[in-house]
Order: C-alpha cells, then sequence, then structure tokens
C-alpha cells in the first residue's frame, strides 16, 4: 500500500518536472508571442462586440456588427470571392509545388540553380510580377490572347481581368508565385524519408508510381497537413496580390475581385468602423479554424491508425 | 539484351522529358525577371509601353542604378533591412524551434489547446489587430523604433507550427533512447534535434529571411523617422503623390533582391538527401 | 563536443537579444529645451538647434517636393524661436499612415497635413483635430478669399483644417495633334456636347502609331461620374446617381467608337495618366492641375518627348449646358492641428501663414496651387518657366466654381467604398450602366 502512494506521489512530482521542463522550452517564444501578438488578437475579438474608431469612447455593440453583416452585399461578395480563390488555389499549389520538389530532389545537374529560379517568384517585387502578368494577359495587345486570336481563331477575346475570368488570373497568378515557396516546404520534408524505405521497397519489386504512394507519400503527411493548412490561411488572408493585380492603378477592388481582408482593411482603415471590421475578421477566422479543426482530425486518425 | 537496351532508352526518354520540363518551368519562372532587367534601364514612360514592346531600350538608363543610391538613403536602409533581417531571423529559429520541440516530443498538460491557440492565430489577418496592437507598443514606448519591429516578428506561431511539423517526422525512439541514457531533455535538444533538423532549420531562414527583408506594412506603420526605415518603405518613396519612377523602383528591387537569392543558393546544401537518414535504427 | 555546441548555442543567444537590446538604444534622442519628453528624431528640419519652439509637422514626399521645406523656411526665418521638423510619412499611403498615429492619444505631431477630404472626414469623426473656427474669428482671418471651399469643409459649423493646397480639373490638349487634323484648339467655354463632338473631330483610327484618341479617362471615378455634379444640383452624397448615367453613356459609346482607350486595357495594363498623355497619341485629356508641373518638368528634363508632347495647351473645365464656364471639380489639401499637440497656439500662426497669401505665393513661384488663387498667384503661375503662354492656356487657370470631389459627410468614406466598387464594375463591363448605377442607389440609401 505505502509503495503505491509513494509512486504515485513520485510519478505527479516526476510529470510536474516533466511539464515545468516542458513550459521552459515554450516559454522565450511564447512570451514574446503572448505580449506581442496574442493581446492584441484577444482585444481585436472583443472589438466584434464593440463599435470604436480608434479615438472616440469604445461603445458596446453586441451583436449588431454580426448582424450587419447578413445585409452587407460586399461582404457577401468578398466571402464568394475567397472561397473559390481558396477552392482553386490550394490543390492546384499543393500539387504543383509537390511535383516540383519530387523533381528537383533528383539529382540533376544544377539542380540548386532550378530550385532558386523556382523560388524567384516568391521573392521578387509583387510590383514587378505582377506587372509583368499585366502585360502577357493584356486583353487587347497580351502574347496570350494574341495567340488565342492568330493560332485559334477565338473572335471573342477573353478579358482576363474582368468579372468572369479575374478570380481564375488571381488564382493562376497565386499558383505560380507560391510553388517555390511550398517546393522548398516540401524539399525539406523529402530529406527526411530514409533512404532504406525505397531500397526496402525496391527489394520488393515496387514501381516509381508505387514507391510515391506507399512511401513518399504517407511519409510527407505531416508536410503536406502543413503545407496544405497554410495554404488554406494564407488563401483565406488573400490581398496585396488582388490589390495589385485586379485592383487597376488606384488599388480598388470590384464586386467580382473583392476579397475579405480587402474589404476587412476598408472598414478598418478607410472607414475606421474598427468594430466592424472586427466582426468580418472573426467569420474569416471561423472559416479557416473550422477547416483547419478539419484537417487536424484526418491527420490525428491518420497518426493513430 | 533488348531488354536493358529498351530500359536504358526509355531513361533516355524519360530524362530527355524531364529537362524539358525544367527548360519550361525556367522560362516560365524566370520571364518576370528579364522584365524588370529590361525596365530597370527604361525611363518611366518606357517601361509600360507595349507597342511596340522594346527588351533593351533605344537609350539604356544604367544612371538608374546610381540613382537609387543617391536619390534616397538606399544604404541605410538596407543597412536597417539588415540589422532586422539578422536579429529576427535568429530569433525566430532558436525560440521556435526550443518550442516546437515541446509540442512534439514532451508530454504536458493542455498541450493540444496551446498548439491549437498557437495555429488559430495564424489565421487572423494582421490588418485586424494592427490598430489594438500599435496602441499598445506606442504605449510601451515602442513606437518609431526598430526595436519594434523586432517584437513583433520574432516570435511568430508560424515558426513553431513548421518546425513542430518537421520533428514529427524524426522518430520519438531516438529520443527515448536519448533519455534512457540520462540525457536531459535541453540535451536532447541540442545534440540530436537541432542537428538532425537542418533542412527544416534551413527553411525556416529562408522564409524568414525574406519576410523580414520584403515587409512593408510594418515598417510602414511603426517608422516614421526616415533614418530607420526598410528597404521596402525606401522603394516606395520613388511613388510620389502624383507620378512613380517605376525604373528606379525596378534598379532598387534588382539590386535588394540579390541578397536574397544568395542566401537562398547558399542554403541548398542543407537540402541534401540522406542527411536525416543517419543515426535512425530500430 | 558536448561544451562546444552548447556554447555555440549560449552565444547565438546572446548576440541575439544584445543586437535586439542595442537596437534600443540606437534611437537618435533628443530632449527638446522646454523640457518635453524625448523626440524622435525628423529627417527634414527649418529653423535653429536651439529654438524655443520646435513644431512637430506630418507631410509627404518632403525631398520630392519643394514647397514644404519653402514654406517652413520662410516661416522660421520670420519666427527665428521656432523650428519646424518635418516627418516624411511617405505618398501612398499617408491616410492610414496618419490616421493609424493619431489613433489612441500618444501622437507628437503639431501640424499635420490633411491630404484629402475623406482623411479630413476620418480625422474629424475621430475627434483628433482642434476646431479652428475660435482662432479664425479672433485673428479676423477673411475667408471669403477660398472660394467657397471652407463651407464645404465645414462640419456643424466648425472648421478643422485651414486650406493649404488646392487643385481643380481642366482639359490638357496636344496642339500639335490638333494642328495635324486641321481642327481648332478647345476654347475656354465648352458645353459638354461640344467637347464630345470635338473630341470625335479629332479621333483617328489606326493601327499602332497612326491611332489618335480624342480623349483619355484615366481609371479614377472622378474622371467620368463626376461630371454630373457640375451643374450644382447634385453631388455623390445624394443617395442617387442617376445624374451620372449620360456621362457612363457617353464616355462608354466614346470607347465603343475608339475615341479614348477602354477602361479595360487601361485598368489592365496600369496605364498612368501621364504616360497615356505623353505617348502623344491622346489630343485631350482631363486631369486636375497637379499634373502642371510633372508635365513642365519632364519635358524640361527630356524624359518627354518634346516632339511628341512639347505642345501643349489647357482650357477650362466643360460644363453642362446653363453652367458657367470656369466651373469645375477640386480637391482641397489643409493644415490642422491635432488635439493631442503640446503647441497650438505655435501651430496656429504657422498654419495661418501657410495658408495666407504669402504662402501662396511661395506655392505658386514652385509650381503648386495654393488654395488662394488670387490675379497675383496666377500670374505666378501663368509665368512658371515651360508654362504654355497663349491667353487661353492662362485663362484657364480661372475658376468661378469648385464643387469638391468628396465633399465633407461623416460617412464619405464608406459611400466612396461604395461608389468605386460599382464604378469599377460598370467601366470593366461587368455590369450594365443602370444596374450599376442602380446598385449604387441602393447601397448608400441603406447606409445609416
Amino acid at each position: 500500500m505505502e509503495n503505491t502512494i509513494e509512486m504515485t506521489k513520485s510519478k505527479k512530482a516526476r510529470n510536474r518536472k516533466r511539464a515545468l521542463v516542458a513550459y521552459s522550452f515554450i516559454a522565450p517564444n511564447f512570451i514574446g508571442f503572448a505580449v506581442f501578438t496574442m493581446i492584441p488578437i484577444i482585444c481585436a475579438f472583443a472589438l466584434g462586440f464593440l463599435k470604436w474608431d480608434g479615438n472616440n469612447a469604445i461603445q458596446f455593440a453586441g451583436l449588431k456588427n454580426f448582424a450587419r453583416l447578413s445585409g452587407d452585399t460586399l461582404f457577401w461578395a468578398s466571402l464568394k470571392n475567397t472561397i473559390i480563390y481558396c477552392i482553386g488555389t490550394v490543390p492546384l499549389t499543393m500539387l504543383a509545388s509537390l511535383g516540383l520538389a519530387i523533381i528537383l530532389n533528383q539529382k540533376i545537374r544544377g539542380r540548386g540553380v532550378f530550385r532558386t529560379i523556382s523560388f524567384f517568384p516568391y521573392v521578387a517585387s509583387l510590383v514587378a510580377i505582377t506587372a509583368v502578368w499585366a502585360m502577357v494577359f493584356h486583353p487587347s495587345k497580351g502574347p496570350v490572347n494574341a495567340i488565342l486570336y492568330y493560332v485559334f481563331h477565338i473572335k471573342d477575346l477573353p478579358n482576363w481581368f474582368g468579372g468572369d475570368l479575374i478570380l481564375l488570373t488571381l488564382i493562376l497568378f497565386s499558383v505560380w508565385k507560391y510553388m517555390g515557396y511550398y517546393m522548398v516546404i516540401y524539399l525539406a520534408g523529402l530529406q527526411g524519408i530514409s533512404a532504406e524505405l525505397y531500397e526496402a521497397a525496391s527489394l520488393d519489386g515496387a514501381t516509381t508510381w508505387q514507391k510515391f504512394l506507399y512511401v513518399t507519400w504517407p511519409q510527407l503527411r505531416p508536410t503536406t497537413f502543413f503545407v496544405v493548412v497554410m495554404l488554406t490561411i494564407n488563401c483565406f488572408k488573400v490581398y496585396d496580390i488582388a490589390i495589385m493585380l485586379a485592383g487597376g492603378g488606384d488599388g480598388r477592388l470590384g464586386t467580382s475581385s473583392t476579397v475579405l481582408v480587402y474589404y476587412i482593411y476598408q472598414k478598418a482603415f478607410i472607414e475606421w468602423d474598427l468594430g466592424y471590421s472586427s466582426a468580418i475578421a472573426m467569420v474569416l477566422f471561423l472559416m479557416v479554424l473550422i477547416i483547419t479543426l478539419i484537417q487536424f482530425r484526418v491527420e490525428a486518425k491518420y497518426e493513430n491508425a | 539484351m533488348a531488354k536493358t537496351s529498351s530500359i536504358k532508352r526509355s531513361q533516355q526518354i524519360g530524362k530527355i522529358v524531364l529537362y524539358l520540363f525544367l527548360i519550361l518551368i525556367t522560362i516560365i519562372m524566370i520571364v518576370p525577371f528579364l522584365w524588370m532587367l529590361s525596365a530597370s534601364i527604361k525611363t518611366n514612360t518606357e517601361v509600360f509601353k507595349m507597342t511596340p514592346f522594346q527588351f533593351i531600350p533605344d537609350v539604356p538608363q544604367w544612371s538608374n542604378y546610381i540613382n537609387i543610391w543617391t536619390r534616397i538613403p538606399l544604404a541605410k536602409f538596407i543597412g536597417n533591412t539588415v540589422y532586422l533581417t539578422i536579429v529576427v531571423t535568429l530569433l525566430q529559429v532558436l525560440t521556435s524551434s526550443f518550442a516546437a520541440y515541446a509540442f512534439s516530443k514532451l508530454e504536458f498538460k493542455h498541450k493540444n489547446t496551446l498548439f491549437l491557440a498557437y495555429i488559430a492565430t495564424i489565421a487572423m489577418p494582421w490588418q485586424v489587430y494592427m490598430v489594438p496592437q500599435f496602441i499598445m507598443m506606442r504605449g510601451m514606448g515602442l513606437n518609431d523604433k526598430l526595436l519594434a519591429m523586432i517584437c513583433l516578428q520574432a516570435f511568430s506561431a508560424f515558426g513553431v507550427f513548421m518546425m513542430k511539423q518537421f520533428y514529427e517526422g524524426i522518430p520519438v525512439s531516438l529520443c527515448e533512447a536519448a533519455r534512457i541514457d540520462g540525457m536531459s531533455e535541453y540535451e536532447i535538444y541540442l545534440k540530436i534535434m537541432l542537428p538532425l533538423s537542418k533542412p527544416a532549420l534551413s527553411t525556416l531562414v529562408i522564409f524568414t529571411f525574406v519576410n523580414t527583408w520584403n515587409d512593408y506594412l510594418g515598417p510602414l506603420i511603426y517608422l516614421k523617422t526616415e533614418a530607420k526605415k526598410t528597404i521596402q518603405l525606401g522603394l516606395k518613396m520613388f511613388i510620389g503623390q502624383y507620378a512613380a519612377e517605376y525604373g528606379l523602383i525596378m534598379a532598387g528591387s534588382i539590386i535588394t533582391l540579390i541578397p536574397v537569392l544568395i542566401v537562398f543558393l547558399a542554403l541548398q546544401k542543407y537540402f541534401v538527401e540522406g542527411v536525416a537518414a543517419t543515426g535512425i535504427k530500430g | 563536443m558536448r561544451k562546444k555546441l552548447m556554447s555555440t548555442f549560449l552565444a547565438m543567444v546572446l548576440a541575439a537579444t544584445t543586437l535586439a537590446g542595442c537596437g534600443g538604444r540606437e534611437e537618435t534622442k533628443t530632449q527638446s529645451p522646454d523640457g518635453q519628453t524625448e523626440t524622435v528624431g525628423s529627417n527634414v528640419v527649418s529653423g535653429a538647434d536651439d529654438a524655443k519652439t520646435v513644431l512637430k509637422w506630418a507631410i509627404w514626399d518632403a525631398k520630392k517636393a519643394a514647397y514644404w521645406q519653402a514654406i517652413a523656411d520662410a516661416y522660421t526665418k520670420k519666427n527665428p524661436d521656432v523650428r519646424i521638423e518635418m516627418t516624411d510619412l511617405g505618398s501612398s499611403d499617408y491616410g492610414t499612415v496618419l490616421s493609424t498615429e493619431l489613433s489612441g492619444s500618444g501622437s507628437e505631431f503639431d501640424v499635420v497635413t490633411v491630404k484629402d477630404v475623406p482623411n479630413y472626414a476620418t480625422l474629424v469623426s475621430k475627434g483628433v483635430l482642434e476646431p479652428l473656427s475660435d482662432r479664425i474669428k479672433k485673428d479676423g482671418v477673411d475667408l471669403s478669399a477660398y472660394n467657397g471651399m471652407t463651407e464645404q469643409v465645414t462640419v456643424d459649423g466648425k472648421l478643422y483644417q485651414f486650406p493649404f493646397q488646392s487643385d481643380f480639373w481642366l482639359l490638357y490638349y496636344n496642339k500639335k495633334i490638333f494642328d495635324e487634323a486641321g481642327v481648332k484648339y478647345p476654347s475656354n467655354d465648352m458645353t459638354i456636347e461640344e467637347y464630345d463632338a470635338l473630341v470625335r473631330s479629332v479621333t483617328k483610327s489606326g493601327f499602332g502609331d497612326d491611332q489618335i484618341y480624342g480623349a483619355h479617362y484615366h481609371t479614377w471615378r472622378s474622371a467620368v461620374q463626376l461630371f454630373g455634379i457640375l451643374d450644382g444640383k447634385h453631388s455623390i452624397l445624394d443617395k442617387n446617381y442617376d445624374f451620372a448615367k449620360p456621362y457612363y453613356e457617353m464616355v462608354k459609346k466614346q470607347e465603343e467608337d475608339g475615341v479614348c482607350r477602354t477602361y479595360i486595357d487601361t485598368n489592365a495594363s496600369q496605364l498612368h495618366y501621364s504616360a497615356a498623355f505623353s505617348e502623344g497619341n491622346t489630343a485631350t485629356m482631363n486631369m486636375g492641375t497637379w499634373y502642371i508641373t510633372t508635365l513642365i518638368s519632364s519635358l524640361a528634363t527630356g524624359e518627354y518627348d518634346k516632339e511628341l508632347v512639347g505642345d501643349w495647351g489647357l482650357v477650362k473645365y466643360p460644363h453642362p449646358e446653363g453652367v458657367k464656364a470656369g466651373t469645375t471639380l477640386g480637391t482641397v489639401t489643409g493644415l490642422a492641428i491635432p488635439t493631442s499637440s503640446k503647441n497650438k497656439d505655435t501651430a496656429w500662426d504657422f498654419i495661418k501663414f501657410a495658408g495666407s497669401e504669402e504662402g501662396a505665393k511661395i506655392l505658386a513661384s514652385l509650381g503648386n496651387f495654393p488654395a488662394i488663387m488670387t490675379d497675383e498667384v496666377i500670374n505666378t503661375l501663368t509665368s512658371l518657366d515651360g508654362f504654355p503662354q497663349d491667353e487661353e492656356s492662362k485663362e484657364a487657370l480661372k475658376t468661378v466654381q469648385i464643387y469638391l470631389e468628396a465633399p465633407y459627410a461623416d460617412n464619405i468614406s464608406e459611400i466612396n467604398t461604395i461608389l468605386d466598387t460599382y464604378h469599377k464594375d460598370i467601366m470593366n463591363g461587368d455590369t450594365s450602366i443602370d444596374d450599376g448605377v442602380e446598385k449604387m442607389n441602393k447601397e448608400v440609401s441603406s447606409l445609416e
């Protein structure tokens, strides 16, 4: 009897020590994060229920901000566009970056250079790359439409920056810009796969495709999880790409290209309706949270399997 | 005999296809870079001229590359940006990998909730909490200080999330074995996790570097004195109220792009296959 | 091995924190003589180091535009016990940066430039600007010199900014194109119908260099929609924008007939209006007076080709039938005092100077348009090197009534957002003119 009690006591003590050690690891990052980031975010959440413009007295607004959302046409337009953009960009970028990573993981001459080139659209000045796309896809002077006209004899040339196609253009642009970025993440993930696993698969007579399906893909699951979650979050937060590509010279978006964060920015920094912009952000946040939780669940299921 | 030669041929075809594909990718990716180069030696009216589109202008404005240093204190801006980038990257990599180890390999109460809280904050666009944050930072005396940028960038949830995912790939058995050997958690972190996570660390270094280097909104709101401004703010100075000097902006962009590409190329050697394969036995 | 790793690790941590700490001490801290708390160093300064009072002034384009320094210098010369420190908040996001800076209550600025009326409306509703009406009355400042501008920005009987700079819209034209087409130059008294006919008569459809556009409209909403407010009977606060329909129709028809570049093209290529006009194939362009100095200096430096656009002129903005010539759209930039300033009296004295006739002369001599446009000021402007010397162009600077692009309303920013969004939809062809205007009507009306 006494033994068990002592064992439980020392077990408790050990657990506590373990927890303290764990907290000490987290502390440096967490303290900075909590003070400079988490507290303002909590304030922002609180703002959703308040009415404030940054200066005048803060007033309580209850659920008024949220009620306003239902009648707000521009809000729904932004929401719709952002979701469509997300659905298009996430899978395409993930696949493109995975493919790129696998290819550039092979022993090819100068692969470091190829990797750097792929990474370039991510680091290049946004002004520059949007200008190039604007030229390439220019409705009347760009090479893309020129080819459609002269080679495919399409008379009614598409307006890549107009209502119907602007989201498609944005999606294509994003895939192009970010595939280098996520390629880097996948490359790092690929490094972690032990060569022995591939050797074992070869011995078992696996084809290249089977090796991918049964070794690479499962081993990359934590990486893929990270990539998909980050892609989703970043797609929901899209802002400067939309402004630069679809905003014309004056940085304003029409109903077919307006996105959530742009609308949030308008409400927050142009109209200084901080309560309302927080409410919109909370909708964004909730959607991302739900999607992330779903992904978490899927990931956990695989982990336990 | 026939079988080997046909395998060889299919391998060769495979290789040719591969290289063709790589060349295609290169063209697609590199076109804007070439455009930037071309624009950087043009006058402002020539930059967006499409009909006709001249790759090399009749009178190349090499002076653009000189003017960017004299028209704005670009050297100072680069200095500030380098300083910020190095400090933020160091802090971010250290604290993130440190915290990620706990989330990945240690067990403690509320682990999952805390981790979820971390990731959840990434979902909030900065525009939303920027005002409360600014008022708080100013209250701490951090307005118009480079230190403000450091505080904002060095402790991100992103780094923790990414490192944790990479640590998932390192088998727990390694850590368990080490614990049995009597190593403290700190030693395990230093001697086992860190060396094995070179590709991940390199990735984090690259991303943090690029993020801080290219950051515009943060410095815009917090840095007012010219002597403290960063590269992106400097380039924006060429966009005046009524006219934008794109030739100069492009020249400046090219110059400031080079360090980033150098860092990226330099870190490539850590993305070499097999680094993590060592030490994984049974 | 263990020790080495540990020590490297610790060294890095030490380095990081030391560097971070150093960053904090790097700032230049100056203690101003009257014992004010540390002021952050500024870039552009005027006045003696030991001056008794220091005014901190928020501006933009500090180094690009010479008038800031010129005005500051003129003032500190007259008032040697004042020192002015200017901080450049950047032109592109000026409104955002300034509004953020003035949030909460810790800002150190004494004088802030208010770039445009929406920015003004924001700051007024945030309650961060000092009302000036009492000071104006006490000092007996005559507001009639500002041509009705101050009335349009008075809120509940109070004025919160002092007019400093003002630009208005007129019509630029390329004389060479008119000469080659054998068409008479535009006149200073054209109705909008006459303007439409004129630009059509000088349009040439062709390919590449042969093509001549009669008109060019920048992507801003003001370039198209605001013809509608020139009759004085409408404004964008109306909640009904049917008045804009005829002008949308006019421009759309011009696009169809090749008279002007299509919005789709201009938007997609982000063509700047300066590039459009200087290309030499644009006969006329409606734009603001701010472009005059750019045009002059770009021709002088050779950036614009003199062959293409060296021979240019100005005429007054086209007006609706029955409205006097010289009626046009305008913007106003004002100077204001934040409520958190500790030097309000000195700040007021400075603002008064900057917006006075004396300040106006300084602005004009540098090619900028001040809020006060006396004959003398107009003369200074028209005598600038490079200003077209024909009588018509000089006459063009005389205005009779200026309607602000964005008059004051506390929800002007929200209105602008809605109008800009649907303007874009209409011009891009994503929705018809009727539908677009209908949406504008509906949504602005539903704002509380």
